[in-house]
């Protein structure tokens, strides 16, 4: 085995602290715990904030001392909620406040989830211009990490934000836009629930669509050599290479005028989800013969649906997930590179790899400041230690420049992350600030703002 | 991660897999044994656990989302043949499963500003106790 360079020494027990045992701050048995979706974190927080409306909210944040951690749908991987100060919750912050047809902009409550938000927005006369693959999240939740759905010419969410209020961890209530506080706009576009508390969200959207979406097999290496043009070609474009197998599951979609055609019952992901299953029980080395067969025989097929359905879905068991968006041009040879280091390392892993694109944005944060990205995914059924395979594959996302998504587990610290998010200073400059006494800092985020 | 492409293959899925695969989603897990302190928290919890309005707010806003719909292999609320067998495991091992997550329901069943209490409560409204 070849020795560890430092980096992968220090990066390989950043993730073992995440995946040895669930990340747990201090045992209270009898305080009620916090657990994130895939339950590889734990907390136990000393309560929670759920204020009723925002005077209520900065009343709390002026009269409680001490640390405070906002939480949206607890659905990110890294730690960047755990406390044992107060979890804020903004459950009670839900629903649409405001649509201006002409600009085609709404403002919505921080805390609404996404499903609710698609369907608040379609019955305004508008949709998102795109949305990730599953809609329980809430939209501060995804937008303070810079969630994204596919597509060459979509941003992340966070791209579509034209303002913002944030209420700060002293009490005090900023309206935000591009025009009227640009660098703290910018800064809270992404800002890791590091600023304070976002209370509304006003979002730029288009009107309501429809999307054809295709679903076909390819031959992972032959759809690899047309990725760019394949992906370009369509409104939404998602891979799935099947690690130990030769074929890649291939979801496109573009918009249509046909009417949509219903989706089926509720455990219609039934097939794919015990596939998963089977592949994970059969030994590595038999994995080829099973996913080629099995996948290389699957029918393509066709549906039509309002773009709110027909891009999430939220069925699945769970599962950890490491992703990092390299530069546009290298996600081909990247995405290669991982294929073979998992094969020919014979590595447990029976989910698909997911490689999306991602256009550019202007959030500090954003994983796709200053350029077009694609998005590669792993993942591990939650129940398996993620380490073996996320401590050989981060490595490669290293080599080719990938900034981690802010929400799944990697091991970097300041030192790398200033090196790949130019702003990263300034956003630390701008939360000591509005922070003076880093009430909104756990370890995690010490830790990577170099605190 | 999207599933979605799945959905148009299952039957073919289904077929290749031949009903070996394809059967019913949930399972019930093997009981755990829940350590003494804790136990003691969760019925006292389930002992002053009341349905106020506020919680079923809560309920509405996160348990419903999968157990009205039965989505994902969920129990349905009031369908008690789904669940008599996890009643039959005691309270402690209900709420564990709520705290902990148990097959594709997450940690929490989504509510993240639920106490003890609110989930008692809730438990015990799917169940069929209230
Ligand atoms: C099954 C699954 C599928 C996923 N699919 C995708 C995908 O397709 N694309 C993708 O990009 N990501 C995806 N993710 C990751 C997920 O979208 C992000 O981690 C997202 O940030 C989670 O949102 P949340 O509402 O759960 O927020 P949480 O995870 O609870 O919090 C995320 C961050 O938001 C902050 N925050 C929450 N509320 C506020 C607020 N009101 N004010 C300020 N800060 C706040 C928190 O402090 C934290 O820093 C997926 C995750 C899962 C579990």
């Amino acid at each position: 085995m070849k020795p560890l360079s430092r980096r992968e020494f220090v990066a390989g027990a950043a993730l073992a602290a995440l995946a040895a045992a669930p990340h747990r701050l201090h045992a209270a048995p009898a305080a009620t715990p916090w657990r994130n979706w895939s339950g590889n974190l734990v907390a136990h927080p000393a309560g929670r904030l759920a204020p009723r409306d925002e005077d209520e909210l900065v009343t709390m944040l002026r009269r409680t001392s001490g640390p405070l951690r906002p939480v949206g749908a607890g659905h990110s991987f890294s730690p960047l909620v755990p406390t044992d100060g107060h979890l804020v919750v903004l459950s009670e912050f839900t629903g649409l406040v405001r649509t201006d047809p002409q600009a085609m902009t709404a403002e919505l409550m921080a805390g609404t989830r996404l499903s609710d938000a698609g369907r608040l927005l379609h019955a305004a006369g508008q949709a998102m211009f795109n949305l990730p693959d599953i809609d329980r999240q809430t939209l501060a939740g995804a937008i303070a990490t810079s969630t994204h759905g596919t597509g060459v010419n979509l941003k992340s969410l966070s791209g579509y934000v034209t303002a913002l209020r944030l209420v700060t961890p002293a009490g005090q209530v900023l309206d935000l836009s591009a025009e009227r506080d640009p660098d703290t706009f910018h800064a809270a576009c992404v800002s890791l629930g590091a600023l304070g508390i976002v209370t509304r969200i006003t979002l730029r959207n288009r009107p309501p669509f429809r999307l054809q979406t295709r679903f076909s097999v390819a031959k992972t290496e032959e759809i690899i050599d047309c990725l760019e043009a394949c992906a370009a070609d369509y409104r939404h474009f998602d891979l799935m290479p099947f690690l130990h197998g030769d074929y890649a599951l291939v979801t496109a979609q573009r918009e249509t005028d046909d009417p949509a055609v219903p989706t089926t019952a509720a455990d219609d992901d039934a097939g794919f989800i015990e596939l998963v299953k089977l592949i994970d029980r059969t030994p590595v080395a038999e994995r080829r013969a099973l996913i080629n067969s099995a996948v290389s025989g699957m029918a393509p097929g066709e549906s039509v649906d309002w773009s709110f359905d027909a891009l999430t879905n939220f069925r699945f068991d769970r599962f950890n997930e490491m992703e990092y968006s390299v530069p546009a041009d290298a996600g081909p040879a990247c995405l290669r590179e991982i294929l073979q280091a998992v094969a020919s390392d014979g590595i447990e892993v029976a989910i698909p790899l997911e490689y999306r694109t991602v256009a550019a944005d202007e959030a500090w944060l954003s994983m796709y400041h200053g350029g077009p990205r694609v998005a590669i995914s792993v993942h591990r059924l939650a129940q398996h230690d993620f380490r073996p395979l996320f401590t050989r594959v981060e490595p490669i996302f290293w080599k080719y420049e990938g900034r981690p998504h802010w929400g799944k587990v990697h091991s970097l610290g300041y030192d790398r992350l200033s090196a790949l998010y130019p702003r990263l200073g300034d956003f630390v400059a701008l939360q000591e600030s509005l922070d003076p006494r880093g009430r909104m800092l756990n370890d995690h985020l010490r830790r990577m703002l170099g605190k | 991660m999207t599933t979605r492409p799945a959905r148009r293959a299952r039957l073919r899925l289904c077929l290749f897999l031949a009903g070996l695969l394809c059967g019913p989603a949930a399972t019930i897990a093997a009981t755990p044994a829940v350590e003494p302190d804790r136990a003691a928290a969760y019925a006292a919890a389930f002992s002053t656990a009341a349905l106020t309005p506020e919680v079923q707010r809560k309920w509405a806003r996160s348990c419903a989302l999968c157990h009205v719909r039965g989505e994902g292999g969920a129990p349905r609320m009031g369908d008690s043949a789904a669940w008599q067998p996890r009643l039959a495991q005691g309270d402690a091992v209900l709420m564990v499963n709520t705290l902990e997550g148990l097959e594709r329901m997450p940690p929490l069943g989504y509510c993240m500003d639920c106490e003890l209490g609110d989930f008692a409560a809730m438990i015990q409204l799917m169940v069929g106790r209230r």
